[in-house]
């Protein structure tokens, strides 16, 4: 049914003929939008308040954007609407909570969190969605597989670590001053590792060789695979990729937030969700700037509301996204075949 | 344990199997993947709370608007989101149903977390007439048995209505698109109707679900319309078979046999991680029953769509 | 041949894809009661044309009328219901019904098919039911596929997917029919004997025809009419004697033949 609907999409699109502003680039509109909101708040809230709030909707913007690269290249490679992702998040974060508690020192301790989320990744790849690609599963036992998966996840975290609030551990207090605005010292050094880690993905997804195959298998499963790419290796690759980015995020939210609990990932998963179709399925670059997108807008949301409706703002991005631009900003629409 | 227990068992057997009835007529039978069903379950339960709490409807009226109104919610989520491809649809459906949640959870009119109560006195009454008549058999002692009793009744009738109504040339429909819908709207079917007819009938059955939820717990707060319930209604889904109703109301008695059952085992474990183990369990069965018997016990693997 | 008024009527019809003009200014007749054939090298806009006349691509510029009535911006069960009924390129047989469902569900104008109507006269369904369960029968009696008939159409092999696509679409009993290539994927005899019974299902229905095909023997032999397109044009329309003739014809199916699918 997908192929199906998927074609009358894109008749629907072709014919309507868009709005004279729209002939920008969409790029262009939504950082035209993005501004505009933000001289609005500075006229209604002062500089400060709205600098701030935009600091900090790039720290959350940053861990978003980690999570949401990886959710992508998995949807855009195979097909799989991963929503056992967030819960890989959470296994960062108590992986690292974990090694801390086995005397592991912190930093140490995080990336060694990190690789043991990219390997459960993996094993998940061997375990689960292999098989069921080989079973040639449908649409329906894809999705079933991942809520599953997710909810094993979350729960077995939740079985010995309880459903508690807890903490990495670190100082949270300490934080950095720019003039008026304040930051805290780890949300400081989670948003610069973030920020690093996506251009290192970034680059490598554009220079390296197994990120062109991987781009290559994501775009054309059939031609890849008759043009010699070793399709299995690919897929196990971005697996580790996908939950490597995802015990990353986990851990820099854990840092950055301070305190969670084995909930967060399911909390933040629509966030992603949002920031992954905003930028395109598939493409990375696009989840980042989908996931900043998403990080300013909560945080901005924050000045007019009661902070509690935070996630409702990622929920209806994300619903608004589906309804008027379900390909993306950078998306095209497809020719039908 | 004793006979409530199982009373109990059964009451969430029943709604649940209610619940369920409307998945399978979304994911069986018309190949829609409605993700957002206990957002419908929670529209119903707290229209119901709100329409006799803070208008003074009577229960049965209320139950009444309810349905209509979750059926309201099920068009406006179509109408908006039925032309998205199933990926997507999938996506936003559960996106509506958090929305919800949410609404719910810290909105004025609906309590916020200290949630809503007071509604049932007029089904309280039915309750202590229903014992009265039951104390001549000397069953009297189980309070939950009428509403046991009601349950089950609605849901036997239901799932005989659903059965019926498969039968049709209308139903032929819903399966044709399922297989194929550009197939089937090339043939003078109007699809997108037949979607939305489709997903309004499940809103309504989550629905009455949700009332009988609200019968059930007497108070209601929003973690119980939690989207993981969709889930639940998933596992019954491909536990008991797709394209199945009788398997609905066969997953779902397996389902909460199984997951109550555990708590008659005595183990050292705590509370929490006794409904963690829980929630690893419904997760394993999805997964296993994905991959091992997708078409579930009384399904047919010849009307399960294999195309991604 | 000679019908007076045409049943289909396009006039410079557009549709860009992308960018790509797929159909550029593309116009046709299509005579009540004929068999029109489709032809043209690949990527000429024929399919695109198909998904124009039925409403699952939808016109950017031009016009076209189905039995003197504008279609352009109809989806494609409105189309349906006026009377034209199109098959897939790649077959689209309802895998997960059996063979008979996917008939009775091209039955028309069955109330069963609407909860209000059918609450409110069962009895009418039933009997309309059973009156498609015969026309259907009578059809896969047709095709050879009444033994077919309870078992899934899933289960069929490709030749036989192909044999109920065509059913299905006169099941509908359509006043057109579009067939996209009904002999691609089918062995030539198989491919024949469709044409032969399309040409019978014309002569005691009245049926019109217009088809897609690469089979230039079968199209210079079945077809009445010849329509021919290239680079979304309509290139030369007439007989096939009068295409055969036509220097433009060959030349356009020269430059395009080579790379592609011999007939």
């Amino acid at each position: 049914m997908a192929t199906l609907v998927e074609t009358g999409e894109a008749a629907i699109e072709d014919s309507t003929q868009p709005p004279r502003f729209a002939r920008l680039p969409r790029p262009v509109i939504l950082l035209l939008v993005l501004v505009a909101i933000l001289c609005g708040l500075i006229a209604v809230f002062g500089p400060t308040m709205a600098a701030q709030a935009t600091l900090n909707g790039f720290v959350a913007g940053g861990y978003i954007g980690l999570g949401a690269i990886g959710l992508t290249l998995v949807f855009g490679m195979l097909k799989v609407v991963n929503f056992a992702h967030g819960d890989l998040m959470v296994s960062g974060a108590y992986l690292t909570i974990l090694l801390a508690w086995l005397g592991v020192p912190l930093p140490l301790g995080m990336l060694l969190a990190v690789t043991g989320t990219a390997a459960l990744a993996l094993a998940t790849e061997k375990l689960v969605w292999r098989p069921l690609r080989r079973a040639g599963a449908g649409t329906l036992q894809l999705f079933l597989s991942a809520i599953g998966l997710g909810l094993v996840i979350r729960s077995t975290i939740q079985f010995f670590a309880g459903s508690q609030v807890r903490t990495l551990g670190a100082n949270v207090v300490t934080s950095i001053a720019f003039g008026p605005l304040r930051m805290g010292t780890l949300q400081a050094v989670a948003f610069v590792v973030g920020l690093v880690a996506m251009v290192i993905v970034g680059l490598a997804l554009r220079y390296t060789n197994i990120g062109k195959e991987m781009r290559a298998l994501a775009d054309n499963r059939a031609l890849a695979e008759v043009s010699g790419i070793n399709t299995s290796r690919i897929i196990d690759i971005t697996w580790t990729i996908s939950g490597c980015l995802a015990g990353l995020a986990g851990v820099l939210y854990a840092t950055a937030i301070g305190s969670f609990n084995p909930n967060f990932g399911i909390t933040l998963l629509l966030g992603l969700f949002a920031a992954t179709i905003l930028g395109g399925i598939g493409n990375a670059y696009g989840a980042l700037v989908g996931g900043i997108v998403i990080g300013l807008s909560q945080e901005w949301s924050t000045l007019l509301f009661n902070a509690r409706w935070k996630p409702v703002v990622g929920f209806t991005l994300l619903i608004l996204m589906l309804l008027f631009m379900p390909q993306g900003i950078f998306g095209r629409t497809r020719r039908r075949s | 344990m004793s006979v409530d227990f199982w009373i109990n068992v059964g009451v969430l057997a029943g709604i649940y199997g209610i619940f369920t009835l409307g998945l399978q007529l979304n994911a069986g039978f018309t190949g829609l993947l409605n993700f957002g069903q206990a957002g419908f379950m929670a529209i119903g339960a707290y229209s119901v709370g709100i329409f006799v709490v803070s208008w003074g409807l009577p229960l049965w009226l209320a139950f009444l608007l309810a349905v209509a109104l979750a059926v309201a919610a099920g068009m406006l989520v179509g109408i908006s989101a039925l032309r998205l491809r199933s990926h997507h649809f999938a996506i936003a459906t559960i996106g509506f149903a958090e929305i919800v949640r949410y609404t719910l959870q810290n909105a004025e009119f609906s309590g916020g977390n200290q949630g809503l109560i007071g509604f049932d006195d007029d089904w309280r009454s039915v309750n202590e007439w229903a014992l009265s008549k039951l104390a001549s058999v000397e069953l009297d002692a189980y309070t939950q048995l009428p509403l046991l009793l009601a349950i089950w009744a609605t849901f036997l009738v239901l799932l005989v209505t659903m059965e019926l109504l498969q039968r049709t040339p209308w139903a032929r429909v819903l399966r044709g698109i399922r297989e194929d819908e550009d197939a089937t709207a090339a043939l003078g079917k109007n699809t997108f109707s037949y979607k939305l007819q489709s997903l309004g009938i499940a809103a309504a059955l989550a629905a009455i679900a949700g009332f009988f939820v609200s019968l059930n717990i007497t108070y209601l707060y929003p973690t119980v319309f939690d989207p993981t319930f969709t889930f639940f209604g998933y596992a019954i889904l491909v536990l008991g078979g797709l394209g199945s109703y009788t398997g609905v109301a066969l997953g779902s008695i397996i389902f909460w046999v199984l997951l109550e059952g555990t708590r008659l085992m005595e183990t050292s474990l705590s509370a929490g991680q006794q409904s963690s183990l829980r929630f690893v369990i419904v997760g394993l069965s999805l997964i296993l029953l994905s991959r091992l018997r997708p078409q579930g016990i009384l399904g047919n693997r010849n009307e399960l769509r294999a195309e991604p | 041949m000679s019908a007076p008024t045409p049943i289909l009527e396009v006039r410079d019809a557009v549709k860009h894809f992308d960018g790509l003009r797929a159909v550029a200014g593309a116009s046709f007749d299509v005579a009540r009661g004929s068999i029109t054939a489709l032809i043209g090298p690949n990527g000429a806009g024929k399919t695109t044309m198909l998904d124009l006349l039925s409403g699952f691509a939808r016109l950017d510029a031009g016009a076209i009328r189905l039995a003197n009535r504008s279609i352009a911006g109809m989806a494609p069960h409105q189309i349906a219901r006026l009377g034209l009924v199109r098959t897939f390129q790649l077959t689209r047989v309802l895998a997960g019904i059996s063979v008979l469902d996917n008939m009775l569900l091209a039955a028309p104008r069955q109330p069963g098919e609407h909860i209000p109507s059918l609450l409110a006269s069962p009895r009418l369904a039933r009997q309309r039911e059973a009156r498609a369960r015969l026309a259907a029968e009578e059809l896969l009696e047709t095709f050879g596929l009444r033994l077919k008939a309870a078992d899934y159409a899933g289960s069929l092999s490709g030749g036989e997917r192909k044999l109920l696509e065509i059913a299905r679409a006169l099941m509908t009993e359509s006043s057109i029919v579009l067939l996209d290539e009904p002999m691609a994927g089918v062995s030539p005899r198989l491919g024949r004997s469709i044409l032969d019974r399309i040409a019978i299902l014309r002569q005691e229905r009245g049926t019109t025809f217009l088809f897609v095909e690469h089979d230039m023997d079968a199209v210079m032999s079945r077809a009445d009419k010849v329509v021919v397109m290239a680079q979304g044009r309509v290139i030369a329309t007439g007989t096939p004697a009068e295409i055969r003739a036509d220097s433009m014809v060959v030349e356009a199916y020269l430059g395009g033949l080579a790379g592609e699918r011999v007939p």
